[in-house]
């Protein structure tokens, strides 16, 4: 294989790939789509289904489901005659697909001379697809059903001729069906600037050079990873985590990993793990693969995203746990269960290969809503603050502040904004002093809010890592965990569920406040640099206790600016103190 | 009509543009950077030109100073105080990560949280005030940070820039308590919502303000000493140029200007030469920027992110930059891919064929390898007379052994790699913003632009490539040719229903009324003054806004009639009768300062007398003309391969293309 063909064909078809992501951003009503890239693009091969190209700007969440879906679609269009020009398949069948019944994946055929050559497929999030709850999210939700509609898998169009009976069918069970059929309509298109990309690449290559380039490029894909997995030291790492609960039953619920390197194989095992959740907890096990290879992209971003990277791993996820959902199982809670998976692969890593894996990101998305009629405009508002928090520190540096899950790149809402359009009012926005777990390197802290409401609202919340806190790692300690407030008719009090409240009515003046869990630590904390642990200190994100019990570290001097203490630490001091506190540390230890 | 001097002070370069009349090319030439001090490199640049600085009317300059203060962190010590409850805004952000994949790595606020500070008070979105400023508690904290080793204090409140009443009695407060400081506060810098986004550029301005008026009293002095006694005029980021005299308060609006004249000057050069719209490559030792340009305008980006949670919210000319220069590096990835950047071997140890101790292949090595620049004659270097090839052709063939290419393959496949990049960012920008880049011209400039601009062109599916006159400096041209610019903004927010009439008239007449304020202060000889009025608009609960340009004395269904032709133009449809909000009033200013025409040069038609031939490699080696740029006329044609050599740069014709200068002296490259 020509090596400066096959670096221009592959950066061809991610280019192809990415020129379809920015489109859609581009095009697309939901805001979803255009603000936060809710969405993927990519080019699958026809037979197996595995990922040929992906592109680079929609969510990590998509990295790899949007392949097991692809590769769930085949069999179904095959028996339904197969894949003819011009057809394209829709579905949002959440246990096929993955994530929630929001994200509708589509998927066209291309044909060169007649013949089969790939399949495109992309996905977007759909404001609301029906369901109890507007945006389709419902933190008490026991089945799929109060979740919104279920698209199976179906030829929306056949052989270019669009099904306006399925469309009508969509658009009359929703809440926004103008803007869903924007949406529709922008992600058809899309396929139609892949289709020209992908002819020009065959006129200028041939079908056969292609497919030669993309048979090598899955090869080396796959020798890259393995590359990587080769340097995990042979062994079994098992870690078990915890949800608190699934916002319907009171009871925590276990994800259990056991990775399993031998050579350059690697094998997920979730048994152990929870059988289905009654509330909303669950998610398909195409999600559950898909974020596993997030996580190992977050520890090594250079790995290709194509279905080579993915050959050298293997599942096992039993059956209609929370990792595997199945039918009628309640999927909406996918935002915190996603997130976990991260952090147990980085937990049972960071076991093999402490130096490259960072210790437990914040772990929870807890989304808070806050909905409820405008007093100005009279007109329906809901507005949406998903969680920031602290990421887990690593050999390279402390954790940072107020990041976005690992799983998404979705931002928070500027203050001023929010105050312009929604009848609230921020009474803080600040760093959670601290809650980063302690450590050689220190996790982020998480972040602390208040929101009041200043007309009679509906509040809802879905978060989790309340009595199970981000673990830190190689003897970091871990961080604060989840702290969810609410404050009604002027007495402070914490739902039961702890971070999961399903419509508490609030009146003017009610408010909640959020401080959401930092990220765990990194080494120990008795090895701190002095200087980092002063600047911590004077900064306030850990406080004179912490300092001197937990980072060991004696204080000469105190002085204070406008009342606020600035501390100048005793080196010496500091170091014999240290040193007499270790084998107390290892006793406990 | 007096000299002027175009100087655009880089990183590694000060480059000078001279025009004893205001229309030739007098002296074009590089010295290295000073950056201890920079105004003492842009004096070096004058005696290097040999121009007695009273013999000039106008210095028109570019500086990286700005960019490299805040990439650098070395700016002013500063304080930040803010509404109660918010001191931490400048540090959160809005929720995001530094990249998409990889958790590690950490932010450094330009101000750590011990010097950030709160006080009470709270306005609503309205400029309501909610809570009164606790003076007294002010000034008490006031009182305290003067004792401390601090140069510049930042005062940004929730929603100022809807009532700034607090945040100037703040500053009065601040001023009484140390007259020495540079006090900044926010509404004065951006008066606009987004407080993560406007505490991040009053920031930024007072953590330049101390350094840059530096500076500008430096430069000003030891111009005066050299007998200058005219206009120094300093290039902004949104392209225009402001008096220097003026630098002091707009710190923040001189961020990447060197960047900004380049484009300018590509789209001003491509104008005249009959292009509207261009996409503008400058490709460096270290970075390929890449702009786009649409009927003439470079198109502005509101906000830019500085650094990883540094935003700058002031309009800016939106180039973008990926990592692939001459300086980038070669190498084979783990899946056995040849792969180029965005790695660079920098100025040290630079390119394999330097000498300098570099070991590692990069783009100038196989540009060197094939005979593309001129092995005898290397450009800017000083301290050797000669490249050496045999050493850039031996890690050439480290490289090539393993991947079974051959040496000339090697470093054919570099240059392949690195030019499909380019056109792979060149080709992703125009597309995000709805164009078809094949409907587009090239200007390629910058040091190694002209030897990648044809492949680049070739790969997009670009038609034609105009080579400026002098591409290597093209940004000290773009001082020269630029006018000056005051770009005011406003937000309002509100759907036009709740807009009293004659709200708008007002608030754009006043801006302009601001904008020509500034313009006659500046004491510029100018031609005339342009104003442009534009709204951001949306529908009712949308996020992305849509400009456009409107006039004051249009009545509110005028304005929603503008909004949805835009909005139909860039989306195909309207959305009904969805509430038309108008986000934000906006108004430039522009002096269009007194500048000699330049006139066309009569086209003799005739074929281009070449000075020499040398092997050059175009997959196999090539017996290929070179011609001298001084020598190429208006009119004169050649075909490709060719190479042209000139002073700042080296052109790279391919076969199959077709080269002819036109009357301004431009090169138009186009595919035969």
């Amino acid at each position: 294989m020509d090596p400066v063909t096959l670096a221009v064909v592959r950066g061809a078809l991610e280019q192809i790939a990415d020129e379809m992501d920015l489109h859609l951003i581009r095009a697309a009503l939901s805001p979803i789509i255009s603000e936060t890239n809710d969405c993927a693009h990519g080019l699958y091969d026809p037979v197996t289904g595995e990922t040929i190209a992906q592109g680079g700007y929609g969510l990590p969440m998509f990295l790899a489901n949007m392949q097991f879906t692809v590769q769930r679609l085949i069999p179904i269009a095959e028996q339904a005659g197969g894949f003819r020009p011009g057809d394209i398949w829709i579905t949002n069948d959440p246990y096929l697909s993955g994530t929630h019944l929001n994200d509708v994946i589509l998927v066209a055929p291309h044909f060169v001379d007649g013949k089969l050559f790939a399949l495109f497929a992309n996905t977007g999030h759909w404001m609301d697809m029906g369901g109890s709850v507007p945006g389709g999210w419902a933190p008490t939700a026991r089945e799929i059903h109060q979740e919104g509609m279920i698209i199976p898998p179906l030829r929306l169009y056949e052989e270019g001729r669009r099904n306006d009976a399925v469309v009508a069918m969509i658009t009359a069970n929703v809440r926004l069906p103008q803007q869903l059929l924007g949406d529709l309509a922008a992600m058809t298109n899309v396929f139609a600037l892949g289709r020209r990309g992908l002819d020009d690449l065959v006129a200028r290559y041939g079908v056969a050079t292609l497919k030669d380039c993309i048979d090598e490029m899955m090869r080396r894909s796959e020798a890259e990873m393995r590359s990587y997995i080769a340097e995990i030291p042979d062994g079994t790492y098992a870690i078990t985590d915890y949800f608190d609960n699934d916002g319907v039953v009171d009871e925590p619920l276990a994800v259990t990993l056991v990775i399993t390197v031998e050579g350059s194989d690697l094998v997920f095992d979730f048994t152990g793990t929870s059988g289905a959740a009654t509330g909303p907890m669950n998610i398909s096990d195409a999600t559950t693969r898909s974020l596993c290879f997030v996580a190992l992209k977050h520890i090594f971003p250079e790995v290709p995203v194509n279905g080579g990277a993915f050959r050298p791993t293997r599942f096992v996820i039993p059956r209609r746990c929370i990792l595997a959902a199945e039918y009628p199982s309640a999927v909406g809670g996918t935002t915190d269960v996603t997130q976990r998976i991260v952090d147990v692969v980085f937990g049972a890593l960071a076991q093999a290969i402490p130096d490259q894996t960072p210790a437990a990101p914040f772990g929870t998305t807890g989304v808070a809503t806050v909905s409820g009629r405008h007093p100005d405009t009279g007109k329906y508002f809901v507005a949406v603050y998903p969680y920031p928090g602290g990421y887990g520190a690593s050999r390279d540096s402390d954790g940072l502040i107020n990041g976005t899950p690992p799983g998404s790149m979705a931002k928070f809402m500027s203050v001023e904004m929010s105050e312009h359009r929604y009848p609230v009012r921020f009474g803080h926005y600040a760093i959670r002093e601290g809650s980063g777990g302690a450590g050689r390197h220190r996790g982020g802290c998480g972040s602390d809010y208040a929101i009041e409401t200043l007309t009679d609202t509906v509040i809802s919340i879905l978060g989790d890592r309340v009595d199970h806190a981000p673990f830190g790692v190689q003897g970091g300690g871990p961080a604060a965990t989840n702290s969810v407030v609410l404050t009604t008719g002027g007495r402070s009090w914490v739902p039961p569920m702890r971070s999961k409240a399903e419509k508490i009515p609030f009146a003017a003046g009610d408010s909640f406040h959020l401080g959401s869990p930092g990220g765990g630590g990194f080494g120990d904390p008795l090895e701190r640099d002095l200087a980092a642990v002063e600047t911590d200190l004077n900064a306030g994100l850990i406080d004179k206790a912490a300092a001197e019990a937990v980072y060991g570290v004696a204080i000469a001097t105190t002085r204070s600016i406008d009342g606020r203490p600035v501390f100048t630490l005793d080196p010496e001091r500091s170091r014999a103190r240290r040193s007499g506190m270790r084998p107390d540390r290892r006793r406990a230890g | 009509m007096g000299g002027i001097v175009g100087i655009d002070v880089g990183g590694t370069f000060t480059d000078l543009f001279y025009s004893a009349d205001g229309l030739g090319v007098d002296a074009v030439l590089k010295v290295p950077s000073t950056p201890d001090d920079p105004s003492r490199g842009l004096i070096d640049a004058l005696k290097a030109a040999n121009v007695a600085p009273a013999s000039l009317d106008v210095i028109l300059h570019g500086t990286t100073i700005a960019t490299n203060a805040v990439i650098e962190r070395r700016g002013a010590r500063c304080a930040l105080i803010t509404t109660a409850g918010f001191r931490d805004i400048l540090e959160l952000g809005r929720r995001d990560r530094q990249r998409m994949y990889g958790l590690t790595g950490l932010q450094q606020p330009l101000i750590p949280r011990a010097m950030r500070w709160e006080v009470e008070e709270r306005l609503d979105h309205r400029g309501a005030v909610l809570t009164p400023l606790d003076q007294a508690a002010l000034a008490r904290l006031a009182e305290a940070l003067a004792q401390e080793e601090i140069d510049a204090v930042i005062v940004s409140f929730l929603h100022a820039y809807a009532n700034p009443a607090h945040e100037q009695r703040a500053r009065d407060i601040l001023k009484a308590a140390n007259p020495n400081w540079e006090v900044v506060i926010s509404s004065d810098v951006v008066r606009e919502y987004y407080e993560f986004e406007r505490t991040s550029t009053a920031t930024v301005q007072a953590y330049l303000q101390p350094l840059v008026s530096r500076y500008a009293r430096n430069l000003t002095g030891k111009l005066q000493e050299l007998g200058f006694r005219r206009q120094t005029l300093v290039m902004q980021s949104n392209g225009g140029l402001i008096p220097l005299g003026q630098l002091h308060e707009r710190a923040a609006n001189i961020v990447r200007s060197g960047p900004a004249a380049g484009v300018m000057a590509a789209a001003k050069l491509a104008a005249e030469a009959g292009f509207t719209h261009v996409i503008t490559g400058d490709m460096g030792g270290t970075s390929y920027d890449v702009a786009v340009v649409v009927n003439g305008a470079p198109r502005i980006a509101e906000t830019t992110e500085l650094d990883f949670r540094i935003p700058l919210r002031l309009p800016m000319i939106d180039v973008h930059t990926i990592g692939a220069g001459g300086g980038s590096i070669a190498y084979v990835d783990r899946g056995g891919i040849l792969q180029v950047g965005p790695r660079s071997a920098g100025a040290v140890p630079g390119p394999v064929c330097f000498g300098r101790g570099g070991t590692e292949p990069t783009v100038t090595d196989a540009n060197a390898v094939l005979g593309r620049i001129n092995a005898d004659q290397p450009i800017g270097m000083k301290h050797l007379a000669r490249l050496d090839i045999e050493e850039a052709r031996a890690a050439m063939q480290a490289l090539g052994e393993p991947l079974g290419l051959g040496i000339e393959q090697t470093a054919e496949a570099i240059l392949t790699i690195v030019n499909h990049v380019m056109a792979r960012r060149t080709r992703l920008l125009s597309v995000e913003q709805g164009h078809d880049p094949r409907a587009f011209a090239l200007v390629a400039f910058g040091g190694a632009g002209p030897l990648h601009g044809a492949a680049i062109m070739r790969e997009v599916g670009i038609r034609t490539m105009l080579l400026p006159p002098h591409p290597g400096v093209l940004c000290a041209l773009g001082c020269a040719v630029a006018d000056l610019r005051y770009d005011l903004s406003q937000t309002v927010e509100k759907p036009l229903s709740d807009i009293a009439p004659g709200v708008v008239r007002d608030v754009l007449t006043g801006q302009r009324r601001d904008g020509e304020a500034r313009l006659s202060a500046s004491r510029t000889p100018l031609d005339s003054v342009v104003v442009g009025h534009a709204a951001e608009m949306s529908y009712l609960g949308q996020i992305h806004t849509l400009r456009a340009v409107v006039d004051p004395s249009w009545d509110h269904a005028r304005m929603i009639e503008a909004f949805e032709e835009v909005y139909r133009r860039e989306y195909g449809n309207t959305l009904g009768d969805i509430p038309v909000v108008i986000v934000s009033l906006k108004t430039s200013v522009q002096g269009v300062r007194a500048k000699p025409e330049i006139r066309p040069s009569p086209l003799q038609p005739r074929p281009a007398p070449s000075k020499a031939s040398r092997e050059v490699y175009f997959g196999g080696w090539m017996t290929t003309p070179i011609y001298d740029r001084t020598e190429l006329a208006p009119g004169m044609t050649f075909d490709g391969p060719a190479i042209i050599e000139q002073a700042d740069t080296t052109s790279v014709v391919e076969p199959g293309m077709h080269g002819r200068v036109d009357a301004y002296g431009n090169i138009l490259i186009e595919v035969a």
